[in-house]
C-alpha cells in the first residue's frame, strides 16, 4: 500500500514575494491613483528619451503661440514646443542626472556622463543615506553622539530651507550634482530626526538585547538589526520627500538658480514664460500642471502606502 | 522760427559749418547730421533746423523723439514712476547707474542737454564757441541762476565741478571721457564770472555732448560728496524724502529759473514720486493706474501692455547692446579662427527676434550703432555654420585639439542675454563647439564680467561711439588694456584710425573713418554684436510732453498731467 503524501507547497520565490508585497499598493485606492499618476510621468519621461514631437531645445516656431495641430501645447518665448519640453522636463527630475567634467580650460563642460535616476531621486537617496546614518547613531549610541548630532540637525531644520539651498548653490554653482547635494543636505535633518526616534524605540526590543548579548558591534546592530526594522517608515517618508524635492527644483528654477538651460526644467519654464503670461498661458500652465500632478501623485502614493503598512502591522 | 542765414553768416559762427551745409545740399550727409554738427559748433538749434528744412539733403525726416502733444499744459499733479531706488547715490560724479542719475537729474542740471533727436543744446550754458581747430572751447554761462539754497551759479561753480571730475580720488568716469583735458585742471580757465574756457590737448568736437553725460551734474561749489546730505542743485525739483529701496519724493521749486517756450514758469508738476518696483510689478501697477510710467520697460512688458487702454508706448533706436565677447588672452580664444567661428554662428535676426522681440537694429559685430552719428551702413553678415566649422577644423588640425571644443558661455538673465545665449548655443553646437551655459542673476555675472573667457555683457547707450571706444577697446599709456576692456583686444591700427576720426571735422571723412573702425571690428575684434536694442517707453496717456530718451533719462521739467 502506498500512502499518498501531500507535497508541501513551495515557498514563493523572490519575484513572487515582490508581487505579494506590491499587491499591498493595490489594496489602497489612494496609493493606486498616486502610483498611476507617478507612472504616467515616468512613462512620459522614458518616451521622451527616444521621441518627442519636436526637438525640445530647438527654436523652430513662432514665439508664444497657442495650441495648434503642430504644437499641442503651443510654443514658448523662444519658439520651442511646450509639449516636447514638458515631456523632456521629466528626465532630469526622475530619470537622469548629468555628471559634469572639468575641461582643459578649467571650467565645467557639457556633461559627458549621464547617471540613471533623476536629480530628485538621487537627492532624496542622498538625504536618506545621510539622515539614516546620523539618526541611527544619535538614537542608538545616545550620550554626546545624540547631543551633537541632534543639535546640528535642529539648527539646520531651524534655518530657512530656501536660504539653505541658495547658500549651497552660491558656494558651489549650479548643475545637477549641486542640486543633488543641496537636496541631500537640506533633507537629511528631517530624515535623521525620524531615524533617531525609530532607533530609540527599536533599541529597547528584545532582539537588540540578544544581539548585544551575542557581542555584536554597534555598527552591526545599527545597520543589520535596527535599520531593516525602521526601513518601512523611512521609505514612506522618503517618498514624500521626492515630492518636496520636485517642488524645490521647480522653486529654484523659478528663482533662476536651478538647472542650467537649455535642458527643460519645469520651474525655469514657468519663470521664463511668466513675462509673457498676458500673451499665452500654455508655457506656464503646462509645467505647473506637471509639477503639481507629479507631486500630488507621489503624496497620494506615499499616504496610501503608509496607511496600508500601518494596517498590515496591526 | 528764425529764417535761413547765408553761408557767410554761417562762416562767422564757425568756418566748418558752410562746408557741412554744402554737403547737406548735395545729399551727402543727412539733415540730422547737419543739425547735430552745426549745433555742436555753436549754432543755435532753431537756426540749424531752419537752415536744414526737412525736404532738403537726404530727404530723411527724423523724428525728434518727443511724445509731445499740442494741448495746453496744465499745472499740478504728482507723477509716480516705478524704478529701482536701492542704488547708492553719493557723489553724482561717481554715478554708474542711470537709475540714480534719474533722481539727481531732477535736482541738479548739466551744462548742456542732448535732446531725443541727438541735438545738443545749452542748458546751464547760454552758448558755447569752438575755435577753428576745435581744440579751444569757450563756455558762456547763463546769468542769474540760483541753486535751491540761494547761492549763485557762476564760473567758479563750473571750475569746481571740472576739478571734481578730473580728480582721480573722486573716481568719476568723467575723467576718462574728458581725456582731451589730460586730467589737468589747468586746461580749464576762468575768463570772467560767466565765461570758462577749455584748452584741449587735442581737437574734439563732442565736448558739449560729453557735458550731458549722466555723471556730469553740476553741484554747488564746496559740495562735500554726499548728494543725500546736500541735495543742492539748480534743477526744477528738490529732494523731500529719500528711503532707499522704498521711495524717493521730490517737490517742485517755485523759483526755478527755467521757462517754457511761451515764457511761463516751470515745472508744471507739483512733484515726482519714485517707487521701488521690479519690472513685473511695474507692468501691473501701470495697467492699474498706480504708477504713471516705469524705468526702461522690456520688450515683453511692451508686448504685455500692447493695446492697453490709456497707455502710450514708443520705442527709440539706441546704442544699448548685449556684446558677445571673448577674452583673446585666454585659450582657446587667443586664436582668431576660434573667435571668428563663434561670430559666424550668430543668426542675427533670430537672436533679435527672440532676445528683444525684434525691437532694434541688426548689428555687424562693431560696437558702433546705427543710432550714433557717423555710423557707416554695412551689410549684415549671414549665419555661416559651414564657414565656422571650416575654421574650427583648421584650428583643430593645426593645434591637435579634438572637436567639439568644450566652452562655457557665461551671462546674466535679466536683459535678453539668456535668450541670446540659448539661440547661440543651438548654432554653435552645430559648428564644432560643445557649449555649456552658465546663466546667473545679474549680480552673479557682474562679479566676474571681465574675467570670464566667453560671455555676454550688456552695455548701455552712449550717444557717441567716441564715448564708448576709449572705455572698452583701447590700452592705457603703458600699453595695458584699460580696466573695462573685457576682451583685452588692443589693435594698433584700430586705435590709430580712432584717434584720426576723433579729430576729423569733415563729416564725410569722419564717416569713412568710422566705417573703417566698423570693418576692423568685424574682421578681427573678439566681439559679436547681433543687434542694438530699441528701448521702449510706456506711459499713462494722461502724462504729456515726455521726451523719449534713448538712454532712459527722465527729463521731467516740461512734463504735465492732463488730469
Amino acid at each position: 500500500m502506498t500512502v499518498a503524501t501531500a507535497k508541501p507547497k513551495a515557498p514563493p520565490g523572490r519575484f513572487g514575494r515582490f508581487l505579494k508585497t506590491a499587491a499591498i499598493i493595490f489594496e489602497s485606492r489612494v496609493a493606486t491613483i498616486g502610483l498611476f499618476m507617478v507612472l504616467f510621468w515616468i512613462v512620459a519621461g522614458l518616451i521622451s528619451l527616444v521621441w518627442t514631437p519636436h526637438d525640445p531645445n530647438a527654436s523652430d516656431f513662432m514665439i508664444n503661440q497657442g495650441s495648434s495641430a503642430q504644437n499641442w501645447l503651443g510654443t514658448d518665448a523662444l519658439g520651442r514646443d511646450v509639449f516636447s519640453r514638458v515631456m523632456a522636463g521629466t528626465q532630469v527630475i526622475l530619470l537622469k542626472t548629468r555628471i559634469p567634467d572639468i575641461n582643459w580650460f578649467g571650467s565645467f563642460t557639457t556633461p559627458n556622463f549621464v547617471m540613471p535616476g533623476g536629480v530628485a531621486i538621487w537627492g532624496v537617496l542622498g538625504s536618506l543615506t545621510l539622515g539614516s546614518v546620523l539618526g541611527l547613531n544619535a538614537g542608538y549610541r545616545g550620550g554626546w553622539w545624540d547631543q551633537a548630532i541632534s543639535q546640528v540637525m535642529d539648527a539646520l531644520i531651524a534655518f530657512p530651507r530656501i536660504v539653505l539651498y541658495l547658500v549651497v548653490i552660491a558656494a558651489l554653482g549650479t548643475g545637477d550634482l549641486v542640486m543633488v547635494l543641496a537636496i541631500s543636505i537640506t533633507g537629511a535633518p528631517g530624515i535623521a530626526r525620524l531615524a533617531r526616534s525609530l532607533a530609540l524605540d527599536i533599541k529597547t526590543r528584545d532582539y537588540i538585547r540578544a544581539a548585544e548579548t551575542r557581542g555584536e558591534g554597534k555598527t552591526y546592530i545599527m545597520f543589520k538589526e535596527i535599520l531593516p526594522n525602521a526601513l518601512g517608515p523611512l521609505l514612506v517618508d522618503a517618498m514624500l520627500r521626492v515630492g518636496y524635492a520636485i517642488f524645490t527644483i521647480g522653486t529654484l528654477g523659478f528663482l533662476g538658480v536651478g538647472l542650467p538651460p537649455p535642458e527643460p526644467d519645469w520651474g525655469s519654464m514657468i519663470a521664463d514664460s511668466r513675462k509673457f503670461m498676458r500673451s499665452t498661458l500654455y508655457p506656464i500652465l503646462a509645467p505647473a500642471f506637471a509639477i503639481s500632478s507629479l507631486v500630488i501623485g507621489l503624496n497620494l502614493f506615499a499616504d496610501g502606502l503608509r496607511e496600508e503598512i500601518t494596517r498590515f502591522q496591526k | 522760427m528764425k529764417d535761413k542765414i547765408s553761408r557767410d553768416q554761417m562762416y562767422e559762427i564757425h568756418p566748418r559749418i558752410p562746408l557741412a551745409h554744402k554737403q547737406l545740399e548735395e545729399g551727402r550727409i543727412t539733415r540730422r547730421e547737419f543739425v547735430r554738427f552745426a549745433t555742436l559748433l555753436g549754432m543755435s538749434a532753431t537756426l540749424a533746423v531752419a537752415c536744414a528744412p526737412a525736404d532738403e539733403g537726404s530727404g530723411v525726416v527724423e523724428d525728434d523723439g518727443d511724445m509731445a502733444d499740442n494741448g495746453v499744459p496744465k499745472r499740478g499733479g504728482m507723477i509716480t514712476i516705478g524704478m529701482a531706488t536701492d542704488q547708492i547715490i553719493d557723489h553724482p560724479a561717481r554715478l554708474s547707474w542711470i537709475e540714480g542719475s534719474n533722481v539727481v537729474r531732477q535736482v541738479c542740471e548739466n551744462l548742456t542737454q542732448t535732446n531725443p533727436g541727438a541735438i545738443t543744446v545749452p542748458l546751464l550754458l547760454e552758448s558755447w564757441e569752438a575755435n577753428d581747430t576745435v581744440d579751444q572751447w569757450t563756455l558762456k554761462l547763463r546769468e542769474g541762476i540760483l541753486f535751491n539754497d540761494g547761492s549763485p551759479f557762476n564760473a567758479d561753480t563750473v571750475l569746481f565741478n571740472f576739478g571734481e571730475w578730473l580728480n582721480p580720488e573722486v573716481g568719476s568716469s568723467m575723467l576718462g571721457l574728458l581725456g582731451y583735458l589730460d586730467g589737468d585742471i589747468g586746461r580749464v580757465e576762468k575768463v570772467d564770472d560767466l565765461t570758462v574756457r577749455l584748452n584741449l590737448a587735442r581737437p574734439e568736437i563732442g565736448v558739449p555732448e560729453n557735458l550731458f553725460h549722466y555723471p556730469s551734474a553740476i553741484m554747488k561749489e564746496g559740495f562735500g560728496g554726499d548728494f543725500i546730505k546736500e541735495p543742492i542743485g539748480t534743477g526744477p525739483f528738490t529732494l523731500e524724502d529719500y528711503v532707499p529701496g522704498e521711495r524717493i519724493v521730490l517737490k517742485a521749486r517755485s523759483d526755478y529759473w527755467g521757462k517754457s517756450e511761451d515764457g511761463s514758469a516751470l515745472p508744471y508738476l507739483d512733484g515726482i514720486t519714485f517707487v521701488d518696483l521690479d519690472k513685473d510689478a511695474s507692468v501691473s501697477a501701470l495697467e492699474g493706474g498706480e504708477i504713471d510710467t516705469f524705468y526702461q520697460p522690456r520688450p515683453a512688458d511692451m508686448a504685455a501692455l500692447d493695446g492697453a487702454d490709456n497707455i502710450t508706448s514708443n520705442v527709440a533706436s539706441t546704442s544699448s547692446v548685449t556684446v558677445l565677447r571673448m577674452r583673446m588672452d585666454i585659450e582657446p580664444f587667443n586664436d582668431i579662427r576660434v573667435y571668428n567661428a563663434v561670430k559666424k554662428c550668430q543668426d542675427r535676426q533670430k537672436i533679435l527676434n527672440l532676445a528683444w522681440l525684434g525691437a532694434g537694429d541688426l548689428g555687424a559685430d562693431a560696437h558702433i550703432a546705427p543710432s550714433q552719428p557717423a555710423y557707416a551702413p554695412r551689410e549684415i553678415p549671414e549665419l555661416d555654420i559651414e564657414g565656422a566649422m571650416a575654421l574650427m577644423e583648421e584650428w583643430s588640425a593645426d593645434t591637435g585639439n579634438s572637436l567639439p571644443l568644450a566652452v562655457t558661455l557665461v551671462t546674466k538673465n535679466d536683459d535678453g542675454e539668456a535668450e541670446f545665449a540659448q539661440v547661440l548655443k543651438e548654432q554653435m553646437d552645430k559648428a564644432g563647439f560643445d557649449v555649456t551655459l552658465d546663466i546667473t542673476e545679474a549680480g552673479g555675472y557682474w562679479e566676474r564680467w571681465d574675467e570670464v573667457s566667453l560671455g555676454i555683457t550688456a552695455w548701455t547707450d552712449r550717444p557717441l561711439c567716441t564715448m564708448l571706444i576709449p572705455l572698452a577697446y583701447v590700452a592705457d599709456a603703458e600699453g595695458n588694456p584699460v580696466p573695462w576692456n573685457e576682451t583685452r583686444w588692443v589693435d594698433d591700427e584700430f586705435i590709430e584710425v580712432f584717434n584720426e576720426a576723433a579729430g576729423t571735422l569733415d563729416l564725410e571723412a569722419r564717416r569713412e573713418l568710422v566705417g573703417k573702425l566698423q570693418d576692423i571690428m568685424l574682421e578681427r575684434a573678439p566681439i559679436g554684436i547681433p543687434y542694438f536694442k530699441g528701448v521702449g517707453s510706456l506711459l499713462n496717456s494722461k502724462v504729456k510732453n515726455v521726451p523719449l530718451s534713448p538712454n532712459s533719462y527722465f527729463m521731467l521739467h516740461e512734463v504735465y498731467m492732463e488730469e
